[in-house]
């Protein structure tokens, strides 16, 4: 990962949202990015230019620009349209992110398009989050990095986080070892991410 | 055999899928996986199929026909009929909340120039007080209660518009509860097939979600109505029948979504039960 100063950055063609820049640099957010929040944190896989990410909850495509300075190519999952607009538009500029439009909840709607990854990064925000990491397991290759970001707000509003957390751990260790779980305090609230490997 | 957006692979032989970026979206679209039985492409695959050369053209290709399908499925959601009326019923809501917002604004404005007036015992409503005010302001003041008012028309309009369109696209919602809360909880659920998936305790709720989030996280008492209480038969009701017109209404509204939704056209003798189960319960027409 590329630092200037305390400062996380990529470097690719800069004005995708308004990001600031440094030395010819983008300035890359832990507060409005989950993945960054966990590079700050000292946790995270290093991204490297050979990668190939799937990345499942795109969103309006910031975070996914940001990886795709580092890696080789990113397969971006949205289902819905407003978002997919600008993730469209992001993708438009950006020759190596794969748009895909189409529910995470069910990887058969993409399973012709998105070849075999080095890491699956998810951040949606889903009742059944685990379960989505789980049916997109075949898309890992032997040794890949799934990052899972878990909103414990959108799996349940009245459970302490804390059992939320140990909930999904108990869903996804059949699956996946768990390398590592860690909340992203101070940057995002009730979210945890999980790293792990197939 | 596994179906690959650039062929067909079986266990010797590759089947090179053939047309222009349009063909090859459709052929794509049209592939069925089961989710048990996901096979990853790989992309020298394609090379051996003679589909691309190189691994820069695998991608490059692959990426058009995504950026291609994810157009028109953008295009498809867009096209439904609820789409343009969740957007017209936003904009009323931003509409009530600034001409609100100005209007309170206006008049604490307006009474530092004029401290002797007051708006307390005096019969009429705000409609009265904006007229009152123009009387007496001018330059930058007079612009913005001319703002409001011109807001207030662009808002009736709008309404009836709502109405109208709510009629056509919710029918039966429409002659339970009226076009505009029809238009309102539609909108409120994120479309037309959304709120004929809801149950109806999630319908009766609509709209009341710091409530029932404080009922689930702090134990408040749970909210009786959402948005249906804009409803007359619901507002109306004799207080300690108002719950159970709620729970009624809200029974009948999701049925009524599910006609709309997937006949789309009026059912009056589900319409004249429905009312006979509503005036029953205390919410009379």
């Amino acid at each position: 990962m590329i630092w200037i100063g305390d400062a996380l950055v990529s470097s690719g063609e800069a004005g995708v949202y308004g990001e600031r820049v440094i030395s010819g640099h983008r300035v890359w957010d832990p507060c409005r990015s989950k993945l960054a929040a966990l590079y700050y944190l000292g946790k995270g896989v290093e991204l490297t230019p050979s990668m190939r990410v799937l990345y499942l909850g795109a969103a309006h495509g910031t975070t996914v620009s940001h990886v795709s300075d580092y890696v080789e190519v990113v397969y971006a999952v949205e289902m819905a349209p407003r978002p997919m607009q600008d993730l469209l538009e992001v993708a438009g500029r950006r020759r190596n992110i794969i748009p895909i439009m189409a529910d995470a909840a069910h990887p058969e709607e993409y399973a012709s398009l998105v070849e075999e990854v080095d890491l699956i990064f998810q951040d949606v925000a889903s009742p059944v989050q685990a379960g989505i990491a789980i049916r997109n397991r075949a898309f890992l290759s032997p040794g890949g990095h799934l990052i899972l970001v878990v909103k414990t707000r959108s799996i349940d509003t009245a459970a302490r986080p804390e059992d939320v957390e140990s909930r999904i751990g108990a869903e996804i260790r059949p699956r996946y070892t768990i390398l590592d779980s860690t909340w992203l305090i101070p940057y995002h609230r009730d979210h945890v991410a999980f790293i792990c490997k197939r | 055999m596994h179906s690959y957006w650039f062929g067909d692979v079986d266990e010797n032989c590759c089947t090179r899928a053939d047309g222009d970026p349009d063909a090859l979206a459709r052929r794509v679209s049209s592939i069925r996986t089961s989710p048990d039985d996901i096979a990853p492409p790989d992309w020298r695959l394609a090379r051996e199929c003679g589909a691309v050369k190189d691994r820069s053209e695998y991608l490059g290709k692959l990426r058009e026909i995504c950026i291609r399908m994810a157009n028109d499925l953008i295009a498809a959601r867009y096209r439904g009929r609820d789409t343009e009326l969740i957007q017209m019923v936003m904009a009323l809501e931003g509409i009530d909340q600034a001409a609100n917002q100005l209007a309170g604004r206006l008049s604490d404005w307006f009474r530092i120039l004029h401290p002797s007036e007051g708006w307390k015992y005096r019969p009429g409503d705000a409609r009265k007080v904006l007229a009152r005010m123009g009387e007496d302001s001018a330059g930058p003041m007079k612009e913005l209660l001319d703002g409001i008012l011109r807001l207030r028309e662009i808002r009736a309009g709008l309404a009836r518009e709502i109405g109208d369109r709510a009629a056509a696209v919710l029918p039966n919602c429409s002659s339970l509860v009226g076009g505009l809360v029809a238009a309102r909880i539609m909108a409120r659920a994120g479309g037309l097939s959304s709120l004929a998936q809801l149950p109806a305790s999630s319908i009766q709720v609509l709209g009341a979600r710091g409530a029932l989030f404080a009922h689930l996280t702090r134990g408040t008492p749970p909210p009786k109505h959402g948005i249906i209480y804009q409803h007359r038969r619901v507002h109306n009701a004799p207080r300690g029948a108002r719950g159970k017109v709620a729970r009624v209404l809200a029974g009948r509204l999701a049925i009524a979504a599910r006609i709309d939704c997937y006949r789309g056209m009026l059912d009056t003798e589900f319409i004249g039960r429905a009312d006979r189960m509503i005036e029953s319960a205390g919410g009379r027409r």
